[in-house]
């Protein structure tokens, strides 16, 4: 009797006149968007490509190792084709040197601003609002609309168990719905294959967790559908509380909760950080000018009563002395300065992410925020990619650093040592380049930030673990308020 | 309900398939849409229950099906409560509800089908659907049409061929006449002779004084909640029954024979 009872679900979504036009449309949707997903993703390899290849040639011509500096692209994933995230929003490469702090800069937005406007639409997208809208459209009447119909009292003049029937009705809209949306989406992946797109097995786990993910987060809505229309007696009731519901999850919550935990967690800009950042280094470097005005007052008044011969002497004992003490004394600020940026940073970065897990947080009462969430880590799209490839850069920066001063002391050995003054840095001292050009192959690598998949795991478990949870909850309240249904 | 069934049996009857004894509804709101109602109809039988909007009839067939638990008393298919156990009873009871409307989106033969097998008979084959719809009265050419297109009258035949297709052995009909033109009608009275004939035992409710007369072996007037009158046809004979009818409506407190 369930098997009968799932089957007629089915068909009866099937044939009903709305399927074909709704199923056209998100197929559309779901192809073109995997579709251009690739085309940007081959786009965005081909860019990093050609600026690797040209910041190579940029490093082979460069002249010492002295002041080199790398530049860095970040890497396009083949997951942002479904789940594009942040990943336009972020910038695409950093310089790597020694008068440079590690900044990404240039993102495809800021580029072309014109993409903006309309933003990309994802698979994800598609899915939290087109989908969600579809599961609704085919559920909100499940119970209700067959009361309406009459067709539920026919049914229940029956051996028809109440609970089998609800069960048949979840399983079978499910079925119903599921399966012929898995006809896109399994051509949009054989599209990504038919476009060599290289993905790796990695990638295969994580899209197929991603399409798991996404058939949770449907389902969810299926059984709202039927709770909603198990709690009420007009179709045009449950219609109206499903849609205010949809809004209120999919558009409301996620960004309420955001803004919300903006008011309680207050960061300052990233201008005001930088404003803070210039006056400290101002009062330092003044502070510094101004004690080496003293020590050269205090020399004067020292030699005041010498013979210019005398005085002559004196300064050339001591002037060594006095270009160390003050090179000393500036290295002392650049670092005080160094920590203390560092620190304003950190600060910032740490009540960043504070604000950042708050807003979730608050975000997470939606399912549609905790899918969203679960897309972007399973991509690596999310807010912490930005993150993650600042740490790797900057200790990528680290190993750079030591690898071009080892470089250029090694080659102080061979050839003459020339001595440049720098503004910041004062004196140093450096190999000059030899007639042969120098050598990049042992030039460190960098190593494309990655996500282990425990780690990937880990994080996406608790967003899985929500949308589970409000699945099963929105089944089981719709269950248990259907076994009191007045079928008349 | 002793009482009831005892009486039928002592009367020589054979044992009732539909029982209502002392039944009563009182719902939420506290409307009493049936007070301590009593009836009984035996297999082979056709009990018409006449009364105007509002009188209760509904009310009776749904507490036979259980889609409502009774205030009191009990509703009995075949010896079964069925408050006791709906599941079992509803094996026994086909049903024709007051206005069918089936699932739009498939075919007269979809449904049948889909209701057949529902009512646990899973060996039918096309041909008998085919008959079926045609024993209700419905053309060939309707068979393969979506309901969405069909009359009224035509979902009613449907709705009607559903039941028939059940074959159980107690037949609950609410207003089934209320669709019907004319000559459908009178297809349908012929149909329930059959069915009669068969052995089932069937309660209709319904407002048309003429086809009940023509067709009841029992015509109950039910005001409401109350029966206010309960006679066999041979007992009305020579008897104006619309009169009784209108005087029964008009003057509810008039006590039953
Ligand atoms: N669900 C309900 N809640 C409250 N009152 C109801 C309900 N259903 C029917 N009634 C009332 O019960 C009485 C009998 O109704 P019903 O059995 O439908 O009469 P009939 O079928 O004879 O027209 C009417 O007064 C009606 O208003
Ligand atoms: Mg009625």
């Amino acid at each position: 009797m369930l098997k009968l009872m799932i089957l007629k679900e089915l068909k009866s979504i099937i044939s009903s006149p709305k399927f074909a036009a709704t199923f056209g449309a998100c197929s559309i949707l779901i192809l073109l968007s995997i579709f251009i997903g690739i085309n940007e993703y081959q786009e965005n390899v081909k860019a990093y490509d050609t600026a690797s290849q040209l910041n190579n040639q940029r490093l082979a011509e460069s002249l010492s190792w002295h002041g080199m500096s790398n530049q860095i692209f970040r890497k396009p994933q083949v997951m942002q084709i479904l789940v594009s995230g942040v990943q336009n929003d972020i910038g695409r490469l950093s310089s790597v040197g020694r008068y440079e702090g590690i900044k990404l800069r240039r993102s495809s937005y800021s580029d072309d601003p014109i993409f903006a406007v309309f933003r990309f639409i994802d698979f994800a997208f598609i899915t939290q609002v087109a989908l969600s809208l579809l599961a609704i459209l085919f559920t909100y009447d499940a119970i209700n609309g067959e009361r309406e119909r009459g067709t539920l009292k026919l049914t229940f003049a029956n051996a028809v168990p109440r609970a089998k029937y609800i069960l048949a009705k979840f399983l079978g809209s499910t079925l119903g719905l599921v399966i012929p949306l898995l006809i896109p989406i399994l051509i949009g992946i054989l599209l990504m294959l038919l476009y060599r797109v290289p993905i790796t097995g990695e990638d295969w786990i994580k899209i197929s967790v991603l399409l798991l993910t996404s058939i949770l987060f449907f389902v969810f809505f299926i059984a709202a559908g039927l709770m909603v229309s198990a709690m009420t007696r007009r179709s045009s009731t449950s219609f109206m509380i499903l849609l205010v519901a949809w809004v209120t999850m999919v558009l409301i919550v996620p960004r309420a909760g955001v803004m919300l935990a903006g008011q309680l967690v207050t960061i300052p800009s990233v201008a005001e950080i930088e404003s803070q950042q210039a006056a400290y280094e101002q009062s330092a470097w003044d502070a510094h000018y101004d004690k080496m005005e003293e020590a050269r007052i205090a020399r004067r008044q020292q030699m005041a009563n010498m013979t210019p011969a005398e005085k002559e002497a004196f300064e050339e004992d001591n002037m060594w002395g006095w270009m160390e003490e003050e090179e000393a004394s500036r290295k002392k600020i650049q670092g005080e300065i160094s920590d203390h940026n560092k620190k304003l940073n950190e600060d910032h970065r740490n009540r960043r992410s504070e604000q950042e897990r708050l807003g979730f947080s608050l975000s997470r009462f939606s399912p549609a925020s905790a899918y969203q969430l679960a897309c972007m880590t399973l991509a690596n799209t999310n807010i912490m990619l930005k993150n993650s490839y600042e740490d790797a850069l900057n200790q990528y920066r680290d190993g750079f650093l030591a690898f071009t001063s080892r470089k250029q002391e090694e080659n102080e050995g061979t050839s003459g040592i020339r001595i440049s003054i720098d503004s910041e840095t004062g004196f140093s001292f450096s190999g000059s380049r030899g007639i042969e050009s120098l050598d990049l192959s042992e030039i460190p690598r960098f190593d494309v930030p990655r996500q282990t998949l425990s780690t990937i795991a880990n994080s996406t478990i608790l967003d899985v673990g929500i949308l589970l949870f409000y699945t099963i909850a929105a089944f089981a309240l719709g269950f248990f308020a259907f076994l009191r249904y007045d079928v008349r | 309900m002793n009482e009831t069934l005892s009486q039928i049996d002592g009367s020589g009857r054979q044992e009732s398939m539909l029982v209502a004894a002392h039944l009563s509804k009182r719902y939420e709101d506290g409307v009493l849409a049936l007070d301590d109602l009593s009836l009984a109809v035996a297999p082979g039988e056709i009990y018409a229950m006449l009364g105007g909007n509002g009188a209760g009839k509904t009310t009776t067939i749904n507490l036979f099906l259980n889609f409502i638990d009774p205030t009191s008393g009990q509703a009995i298919v075949d010896g079964i409560v069925t408050h006791e156990e709906p599941l079992t009873a509803r094996q026994k009871i086909a049903y024709v509800s007051e206005n069918v409307m089936l699932y739009t989106n498939f075919t007269a033969l979809q449904n049948l089908d889909y209701f057949a097998r529902l009512g646990g008979q899973n060996d039918y084959s096309k041909e008998e659907y085919r008959t079926a719809l045609l024993r209700v009265g419905l053309q060939e050419e309707a068979h393969g049409k979506r309901l969405r297109d069909f009359s009224k009258g035509m979902r009613q035949k449907c709705g009607i061929a559903i039941a028939i297709l059940k074959d159980a052995p107690a037949i609950l009909l609410d207003e089934p006449t209320s669709g019907l033109d004319p000559k459908a009608g009178l297809e349908f009275i012929s149909l329930l002779d059959d069915l009669r004939s068969e052995g089932k035992a069937i309660l209709m409710s319904t407002h048309d004084i003429f086809r009940a007369k023509q067709i009841a072996n029992t015509i109950g007037i039910m005001n409401e909640g109350k029966l206010v009158m309960q006679k066999t046809t041979e007992e009305l004979r020579g008897e104006n029954l619309e009169e009784l009818y209108v005087n029964y409506m008009v003057s509810g407190m008039a006590v039953a024979s």
